[in-house]
């Protein structure tokens, strides 16, 4: 017979396991797509090869923050100790799973514009300086949603919930786990691709870079929308307190809501960076066009959230109806 | 690690309802706001042609707001409404940059402050709506494409305002609470003013201006 205080310890070894394993395939993939277009870049014009070499250090440290956050929750699984109760083994697992899939749409998301700047530093040298800042913007925007599993992840590890019923709280805490942690992938990547439109449209014209940087900042927070709604799943799901029941029906609604947002919010992530990118890349071409991408861009991406917002409405229900 | 989480509140008990107050939070916002009334006094009291450091700082910032407000409404409205942006960006500026000093806290890290700034903006747009619009047509544009999207659509309004505040709340918190893990983890050593600096000043600054940028469509989208 395994006492709980093993059990607790083995969850929380597999979960710091989880959490920097899937947090590390982000960035490493954002930064090598990064590496791969400052090649490219230096490739075309090797007399820019200091200053691309640069941006693309820069724009990698940007990157691996996400796995970074990773890394801190890993090591507080390792090195604190949870008390022997049940519940903690959820607990463990949930921030893990939170984190270490949080981090993985950021990781790719930021390596694109740091892609973009170098290819833009090669394109029109002059531009360098606010290539930088608009890369440094773009990619801390890109960041949020890992921001948001790492908030979830903390509020886990810190709250205590030794009071409430195990069942079915475990569902709910490995929910919210789920829900914020899945979400956070696709506008992750989304936001990434509005930046690297940025990158690229600063690059074609940097006379326009101030429009196409307020564009760009508009897009990527309409983008990160569905990982609020995770967000606030998640929320739900952690400072409400059930009743407790026997059925295992009840605590499967609650595990079922926080799947349904963290995949339900995956489409509209990537879709609505779509939009943006495009919007983006057209406003720096045309810049007299302003209004009207700005219009079509916000109004195609509320469409194209309209399908997060069904996940949204059905995990409600899964929480308060039944 | 036991700040994390920590809240400082008073109770009031009104009858059967008790009042929850965030000490910190309050006093944070009024130090915020105390400091903005200052910064106004000052720039706006020696007017002059010829204008001073201190004016000349106070006009861009105006100066470009109102820009920012005219590019998205129109000349008419930006009249109207970027006196709010202003004071609502310098405010949330504010906020966010506050936690640099040691022992202050930014207001923004409570969710009574950002669900309450979101709130407002929700009732400015939906006012400006059917002011520009009257009610009938602003009543019609949730029925839009077909009748039974009624629900959808007042619940994706409804999410707005989550979105908008949920948005700032969790990249405050989110910056408060690595700077103080990554502080209690390498014992203060180089790396925590350098978050503090990228958490505070730089990330606030961007999360600031998304706030008030999606503000302004937002008033914009409901009156076009």
């Amino acid at each position: 017979m395994i006492d709980i205080q093993t059990w607790v310890n083995a969850s929380s070894f597999a979960s710091a396991g989880i959490a920097i394993g899937f947090g590390a395939i982000g960035a490493a993939v954002g930064e090598g797509y990064a590496a791969s277009q400052a090649a490219v870049a230096i490739g075309r014009q090797p007399d820019q090869s200091g200053d691309i070499l640069k941006l693309m250090l820069v724009g990698q440290a940007v990157a691996e923050s996400a796995s970074i956050f990773a890394l801190v929750v890993a090591m507080l699984l390792l090195f604190t100790q949870q008390p022997p109760h049940l519940i903690n083994v959820s607990v463990c697992l949930a921030a893990g799973i939170c984190m270490g899939f949080g981090a993985m749409g950021s990781g790719i998301g930021s390596g694109f514009p740091a892609a973009a700047a170098c290819v833009g530093t090669a394109r029109q040298p002059a531009a360098g300086g606010r290539l930088m800042t608009n890369m440094l913007v773009g990619s801390a925007v890109c960041q949020t949603p890992a921001i948001f599993s790492l908030v979830i992840a903390f509020i886990l590890l810190f709250t205590d919930f030794s009071d409430r019923p195990l069942s079915p709280t475990w569902a709910a805490i490995l929910g919210a786990g789920i829900s914020t942690g899945l979400a956070a992938i696709g506008p992750g990547i989304g936001g990434g691709l509005v930046a690297k439109a940025s990158c690229e449209g600063v690059a074609r014209h940097p006379a326009n870079a101030a429009p196409v940087t307020n564009l760009m900042l508009l897009g990527q927070a309409v983008t990160q929308t569905t990982a609020i709604y995770g967000l606030l799943i998640s929320f739900i799901l952690i400072f409400r307190v059930f009743p407790e029941t026997e059925t295992l029906s009840r605590p499967m609604a609650l595990l079922a809501s926080g799947i349904c947002m963290g995949l339900g919010a995956f489409g509209p992530g990537v879709g609505e960076g779509f939009a943006g990118m495009a919007a983006v890349d057209w406003l720096s071409r045309n810049i007299r066009a302003a209004g009207e991408l700005t219009r079509t861009m916000l109004v195609g991406q509320a469409v194209a959230e309209s399908t997060g917002i069904y996940s949204l409405v059905i995990a409600l229900i899964m929480i308060f109806v039944f | 690690m036991g700040e994390l989480g920590k809240i400082h509140q008073i109770l009031i008990h009104l009858g059967d309802y008790t009042a929850t107050l965030n000490l910190e939070t309050m006093i944070m916002t009024w130090i915020v706001l105390s400091c903005l009334i200052v910064f106004g006094f000052m720039t706006a009291r020696k007017r002059a042609l010829k204008p001073g450091p201190l004016q000349v700082v106070g006009e861009l910032l105006v100066a470009n707001l109102y820009t920012l407000t005219e590019d998205a409404m129109g000349k008419e409205l930006a009249r109207k409404y970027s006196p709010m942006i202003s004071a609502l960006f310098l405010f949330l500026l504010l906020s966010n940059w506050i936690g640099l000093i040691p022992v202050c806290e930014e207001p923004t890290k409570d969710l009574n402050t950002t669900l309450s700034m979101g709130t407002m903006v929700f009732v400015v747009s939906h006012y400006a709506g059917i002011r520009a619009k009257g009610l009938k047509a602003y009543l019609r544009g949730y029925f839009d494409p077909i009748f039974f999207m009624a629900p959808l659509n007042i619940i994706g309004e409804l999410a707005k305002v989550v979105s908008i505040s949920f948005r700032l709340f969790g990249n405050i918190m989110g910056g408060s609470i690595i700077v103080l893990v990554i502080t209690h983890l390498c014992y203060s050593l180089i790396l925590p003013p350098l978050l503090n600096a990228f958490f505070g000043l730089f990330a606030g600054t961007i999360q600031a201006f998304v706030f008030t940028m999606l503000s302004i469509v937002y008033i914009s989208v409901m009156v076009n």
